[in-house]
């Protein structure tokens, strides 16, 4: 059994460190026993300094619970469902709330929880039940709107002499074990504020016999083995020992692609002359042109390479470590990227009408783009090509920043009513004229004779020679009608935007369409 | 068919050649295209060429004249680089071609960029070819074919498209120009053409965006020709050479995510950059072909697979 299970403190007493913030939150309990409805409570603080144990204890205050974690898929509708039901309801007895916790509420992600931090906010406004939340980053912009609404306890760090002592009164002595009181106060220090890291340290260490000795503590390092993308892209830039460079390398699991582009994007950071930024960039070249060769052949054997490239490569680059220090940042393409997911959002919806209308690519489309900027100046031929492309108002801003102006709309507007009414016309006329006639009856009965597969194409005994003569009983009203019909569903015909799930609805729309045609048929 | 949605909108679209008679230039092609019609039956068809030559247009041309009125329940058309991968486009191709063709006495699946299909994809596009023998007849159409696996080369009829004669450009021009009753400057037609090496569609494009400023001059076209090809290439280029890595890598990143240029076309246009400067006496052929080395190093990279952000970045650094 995890040790920081076995000796995980039921009672406020017990939990060691943060005595304030104890006495407040015990205060926040007795009120809602008293029926005093109390704001929801966020516990901030990182990691070990007892927010778990703390929400735990609250919880066999209240007769019941539900909790949620950052592991959970927290989209709207899950959150909606599960929590924003409970928060509102009152239990039939009074006394009887219904505790809410959530566990990392600041790790609700972006896209995967699509809403949750708006579903969130919504419950903790409205919530008639208890609710207590854990953040780890004080200064995360999702808990923005959260920290209005909630009462914060910020949890700090426990202190080593507590850590110290709770390892010793606490753990030891009820294992039974015994140790150098001086190393078990340096484990107390490294675990630097964290008591469940430095509980988790021991027991890997005694449990069983052993024996707690300063290199036993050192073979543990920190917290675990594996060193951060930061540690490693450090160490790379301001190491010239390939040996210590390797070994960050190896240490280090992450996505090695991902440790690739820290490091490009640090290196004209780091390194100051233009010398050793190329021969540096160089080895990245090689890394990456590594990491393609293992996407194409499937084999990683390659990735080794790569790694040495990026890793010693880089390091060798330079002529001497800098003294100095400078901050090692993400890859900022990625933070482009992130920053303009809309902006490209929309670029590709516009450039997916071009393709469907336009019968070009998607690449193709974008070369067309500074073309349209400019037609866009101007008021009509900007309304003509988006109403060709039906692009809707935000595509349009993206290519200019007026709206069109309402007097054009309409002018354009009548225009185009016109040549239409001027194409309905003739195509009244082509009826009437009898352009079915084109088609000869027996190609029509040869399709008929086959068996007919999925597709019900014209009715074998359908009457050909009197389908010009059956126009004349419509009037016009009616052949416009079909007129409109036909030429709305031609549109319709492309099937390119369908995947494997889509096609049968696509499937669906062709036979919609072929019986439309079927109609004109066998009127 | 009389109704049309191309009466307003991109010129490129409306004045689109809608028969096989009025496509421009590539005789030759064309007449052979025209005995396909005739016959009432084609081979499986490769076209390649540079862009803006004619491809697009003549395959569909072609297959409202094979197909004939119901050519648009009978083809299909599909851009093989889809980005949701082949799956996909087999997909549309598997249930385009299980269906019967409906008045007309075969299918036609038409299949853009090709040569940016991986050859595992080009494979697997091979046997779908073989499958719809008896329903279907394929256009491929890519810009080298080079980048096409053989077994697909030899089971097509290849055509070459080559950029169009200057002088077939400049008749369309005028051609659409009175159409559209608008007033020209013969200068600024010839500009058009001279910028626009061989491609219709950027002529045409450049041609609708200089009637939009007000009138077809030839400043107007200077002008178009100005913004269209934005000045962001030759800043960075000038960045890295002037030893400014941190800002010369700046300019790529927005281009190449914010427009989306592709990585192939920013070599391109480093390259016409660089030749640009030598051309004007501006650099020393020595650095010159350090840097058209490193620039053909880049190029082969990113075609053979490696990520072209990262490429492009390593070899502005060499630039430094």
């Amino acid at each position: 059994m995890l040790w920081t299970d076995k000796y995980r403190p039921k009672r406020f007493e017990d939990v060691a460190g943060n005595a304030k913030q104890k006495k407040i939150i015990q205060t926040w309990v007795e009120k809602w026993k008293n029926n005093e409805p109390q704001p929801p409570l966020l516990l901030i603080g990182s990691a070990g300094t007892g927010k778990t144990t703390i929400a735990h204890i609250i919880a066999d205050e209240f007769s019941e619970y539900i909790e949620l974690n950052a592991s959970d898929k927290r989209s709207h509708d899950l959150l909606m469902s599960t929590i924003g039901e409970s928060a509102n309801t009152y239990s039939l007895f009074g006394n009887n709330r219904k505790l809410i916790i959530m566990d990392e509420v600041d790790g609700i992600h972006g896209t995967n929880d699509r809403g949750g931090t708006k579903a969130l906010n919504k419950i903790i406004k409205e919530s008639k039940q208890p609710i207590v939340m854990m953040a780890n980053d004080f200064y995360s912009n999702k808990l923005t709107t959260i920290k209005k609404n909630a009462q914060v306890i910020k949890m700090d760090k426990i202190k080593s002499p507590t850590i110290n002592k709770y390892l010793r009164d606490v753990v030891l002595k009820n294992e039974g074990i015994e140790v150098d009181p001086e190393v078990l106060k340096k484990l107390a220090k490294r675990s630097s504020g964290d008591l469940r890291s430095s509980i988790n340290t021991l027991q890997a260490l005694v449990e069983n016999g052993g024996e707690l000795t300063e290199e036993a503590l050192d073979s543990t390092s920190q917290k675990d083995n594996t060193s951060t993308i930061f540690d490693t892209v450090t160490r790379v830039l301001k190491s010239k020992n390939p040996e210590h460079v390797k070994r960050s390398m190896f240490e280090n699991n992450e996505d090695p692609t991902l440790v690739m582009e820290y490091i490009a994007e640090n290196i004209p950071r780091e390194y100051e002359s233009n010398k050793e930024i190329k021969k540096a960039y160089e080895m990245i070249s090689n890394a990456d042109l590594y990491f393609g060769r293992t996407r194409s052949s499937q084999y990683y054997g390659y990735w080794k390479y790569a790694s040495d490239f990026m890793g010693v490569g880089v390091s060798i680059s330079k002529k001497e470590t800098y003294r100095k220090y400078s901050k090692v940042m993400g890859p900022m393409a990625f933070s482009l990227m992130g920053r303009t997911r809309g902006k490209r959002a929309l670029r590709e919806a516009i450039a997916t009408k071009m393709e469907e209308k336009m019968h070009v690519s998607l690449l193709v489309a974008y070369t067309i783009f500074p073309y349209f900027e400019i037609m866009f100046e101007n008021d009509e031929v900007a309304w003509e090509i988006s109403d060709f492309l039906e692009l809707e108002d935000d595509e349009i801003k993206f290519f200019r920043k007026k709206k069109i102006p309402k007097k054009v709309i309409t002018k354009m507007e009548n225009i185009k009513a016109e040549m239409r009414e001027e194409e309905k016309e003739e195509w009244r006329n082509s009826i009437k004229e009898g352009i079915f006639r084109e088609i000869p009856p027996q190609d029509l009965e040869k399709v008929g004779d086959e068996p007919i597969v999925e597709e019900a194409v014209v009715e074998p005994d359908a009457h050909n020679s009197t389908i010009v003569d059956i126009f004349d009983d419509f009037d016009d009203d009616e052949l416009d009608e079909i007129a409109i019909e036909y030429s709305g569903a031609k549109s319709k015909t492309k099937l390119r935007k369908e995947d494997s799930k889509a096609s049968k609805k696509k499937k669906d729309d062709e036979e919609k369409l072929d019986k439309g045609q079927t109609t004109l048929f066998s009127f | 068919m009389i109704i049309s949605d191309n009466m307003l909108g991109p010129w490129v679209e409306k004045y689109r050649p809608q028969t096989l008679d009025d496509v421009v230039g590539q005789e030759h092609i064309v007449s052979r295209l025209k005995q396909y019609v005739e016959e009432g039956s084609m081979p499986n068809l490769m076209f390649t060429g540079p862009a803006g030559v004619g491809k697009t247009t003549s395959a569909l041309a072609l297959v409202k004249g094979i197909l004939g009125e119901y050519w648009r329940q009978n083809f299909l058309e599909l851009n093989a680089s889809d980005a949701r991968g082949i799956e996909t486009v087999r997909t549309n191709i598997k249930n385009f071609c299980r269906l019967k063709p409906v008045g007309a006495p075969f299918r036609i699946i038409f299949l853009d960029e090709v040569d940016n299909m991986t050859k595992d994809a080009q494979h697997a596009l091979r046997r779908e070819m073989e499958m719809y023998t008896k329903t279907a007849s394929f256009i491929l159409s890519c810009n080298y074919s080079s980048k096409i696996i053989d077994p697909i080369q030899s089971r097509c009829a290849i055509f070459r498209f080559t950029p169009i004669k200057a002088e077939e450009i400049e008749n369309r021009l005028k051609y659409i120009a009175e159409e559209e009753h608008c007033q020209y400057e013969d200068e600024a037609i010839t500009t058009i053409v001279k910028f626009a090496e061989g491609d219709m569609r950027k002529s045409v494009n450049m041609l609708q965006s200089a009637a939009s400023t007000g009138s077809i001059t030839e400043d107007h076209v200077f002008e178009v020709v100005s913004k269209a090809k934005p000045q962001e290439i030759k800043n960075m280029v000038n960045a890295a050479l002037m030893g400014d890595f941190m800002k010369s890598r700046d300019i790529l990143r927005e281009v190449m995510i914010l427009q989306g240029t592709s990585g192939e076309d920013m070599v391109n246009q480093i390259y016409q950059e660089v030749s640009s400067r030598v051309m004007a006496g501006n650099m020393d052929g020595e650095i010159y072909m350090n840097l058209i080395g490193a620039i053909a190093e880049t190029d082969f990279r990113i075609r053979e697979g490696a990520n072209p952000r990262i490429q492009l970045e390593a070899l502005l650094a060499k630039f430094l």
